[in-house]
């Protein structure tokens, strides 16, 4: 499969979609970690990258809400973005997704939650300008025009997540061209990287759940899935 | 101005539901979801005002400071219309429909943080992340499922609830139960996040085999329980994740 700016394109549309259905539209939750990734991985052909990715960062992103007025990090971003730098990494590279992959575009892409929460703090000042205008059109009568602010508030979010997302895919695509140059050693290192960022993921989602004993359930979860793991692995042999 | 007794058509009232989920659209840190709002109700002022003095009235007086939880924002939407039809009709001062949002859209929007954001939303997150590797991409599908399934259930029961309630939508409310459905499904999520991380830590040892193997995995496990430990110390978790991954990839790199 060739590979190149068409998928950079389709990047940026669904991180565009999805970062408008998480502030704008529906809130149904295609915006999470775990369906942003799983998607941006279906549509870029790396579906594996999208699961294992999405699976992560839905853990650590497991507790962030917006409540009342306060902004939390953008984990809609930090999904699609990720996903799609490594989706491309993994074209570049000729092959799947792998976990060094994985590890690798989590590292140099971490700070896109925190970016995303700037841009939204950005998006918000614009929207303050459409409800001052609103009030303004409300005050003269022209009540359509009024009320139909509210959509002009829609498209600067889709704009911008357009671009970042392209520009996350667009640098995926770069940086993959390195890899191949990387040793084996370092690579077996990312590799084992990812399971402790999972481990380190899920600790910071219990701790997110906000359950009461949530240190207890976690290790109640732990232990179940430790002890049918070793009784399948004693039983195949 | 329709005759007092009089009520919204279906397909209005239908409208403003549908209209009320782009309530987020132009959120902003003054009026915050005042433009939503006034765009969601915007339908049923125009046919319930058909004077534009009255209508005008109507559009400015939501367009003051609005917020609360998106979802059961839905009972407050209802609610409104209730009170509208009545402002209508003449049987209600206009004054009482902003009493109505001022005095619920506080406790709506905790009821509704605490339920959908902090209990249903980490419970079926987690639950299905655990489920990823049985499922493969059925789990974001069951999660959307699961997740939607309680949501658009609640949301069009609360805003049908505001339409024929008004204000004694609140006992409706209360009778939902919804805090102490929330603290079980908190727990859910904790266990559920348990489980994943095992999984992963042991999945890559098998893969990995040897002794080794196993000790790599039991570490990962051993890194997220100080995790656990650290970030109820405020540690910020960026920077644990970077120094586990750091920690991982040296030891496993010499494996």
């Amino acid at each position: 499969m060739h590979v190149g700016w068409g998928h950079v394109a389709l990047a940026g549309a669904w991180g565009a979609l999805v970062s408008l259905e998480r502030r704008a539209f529906l809130q149904a939750m295609f915006s999470r970690p775990l369906v942003a990734a799983t998607g941006m991985g279906l549509l870029l052909g790396q579906l594996e990258t999208g699961l294992y990715l999405g699976m992560v960062l839905e853990l650590f992103y497991l507790g962030t809400a917006s409540l009342g007025a306060a902004l939390p990090e953008n984990d809609t971003l930090a999904a699609s973005g990720t996903t799609a730098a490594a989706a491309m990494m993994a074209w570049q590279t000729g092959g799947g997704g792998t976990p060094a992959i994985w590890s690798l575009s989590l590292l140099l892409f971490a700070g896109l939650g925190q970016l995303g929460r700037a841009v939204d703090h950005r998006l918000e000042a614009h929207a303050s300008v459409l409800s001052a205008h609103g009030l303004e059109l409300a005050e003269h009568g022209e009540l359509e025009r009024a009320v139909r602010q509210n959509l002009w508030g829609i498209w600067p979010y889709a704009l911008a997540y357009l671009l970042l997302n392209a520009g996350c895919a667009a640098l995926g695509l770069w940086i993959g061209t390195f890899l191949s140059h990387l040793p084996l050693v370092s690579l077996r290192g990312l590799a084992w990287a990812f399971p402790a960022m999972a481990s380190v993921a899920a600790a910071i989602g219990a701790r997110g759940s906000h359950a009461r004993n949530a240190a207890l359930w976690g290790l109640v979860g732990a232990a179940v899935m430790t002890g049918t793991t070793l009784v399948l692995a004693w039983v195949r042999g | 101005m329709i005759g007092p007794g009089t009520h919204l058509p279906r397909s209005v009232k239908l409208r403003v539901f549908l209209r009320s989920l782009l309530l987020q659209a132009s959120w902003n840190p003054k009026g915050m979801q005042n433009l939503g709002l006034v765009y969601a109700l915007y339908p049923a002022l125009e046919r319930l005002y058909t004077d534009p003095e009255k209508r005008r009235e109507a559009v400015q007086r939501h367009l003051t400071f609005f917020n609360t939880h998106p979802y059961v924002a839905a009972a407050i939407v209802g609610g409104v219309l209730y009170h509208e039809e009545r402002i209508a009709a003449g049987e209600e001062d206009p004054t009482r429909v902003n009493e109505f949002k001022g005095a619920l859209m506080g406790p709506l929007a905790a009821l509704g943080d605490g339920f959908f954001w902090l209990s249903l939303r980490p419970a079926v997150g987690a639950l299905c992340a655990a489920l990823v590797p049985w499922l493969g991409a059925w789990a974001a599908v069951l999660f959307l499922v699961l997740y939607n399934v309680v949501h658009f259930t609640l949301r069009a029961q609360l805003f049908r609830m505001g339409l024929q309630l008004g204000d004694r939508l609140v006992e409706a409310v209360a009778r939902a139960r919804l805090p102490t459905r929330g603290a079980r499904l908190r727990a859910v999520a904790a266990a559920s996040a348990g489980a994943a991380a095992a999984y992963l830590a042991f999945t890559f040892g098998a893969q990995q085999g040897g002794l080794g193997g196993w000790l790599m995995a039991g570490g990962c496990l051993a890194l997220g329980a100080l995790s656990y430990v650290l970030v109820a110390r405020k540690v910020p978790t960026a920077a644990l994740t970077v120094l586990a991954a750091l920690l991982a990839g040296f030891l496993g790199a010499w494996l």
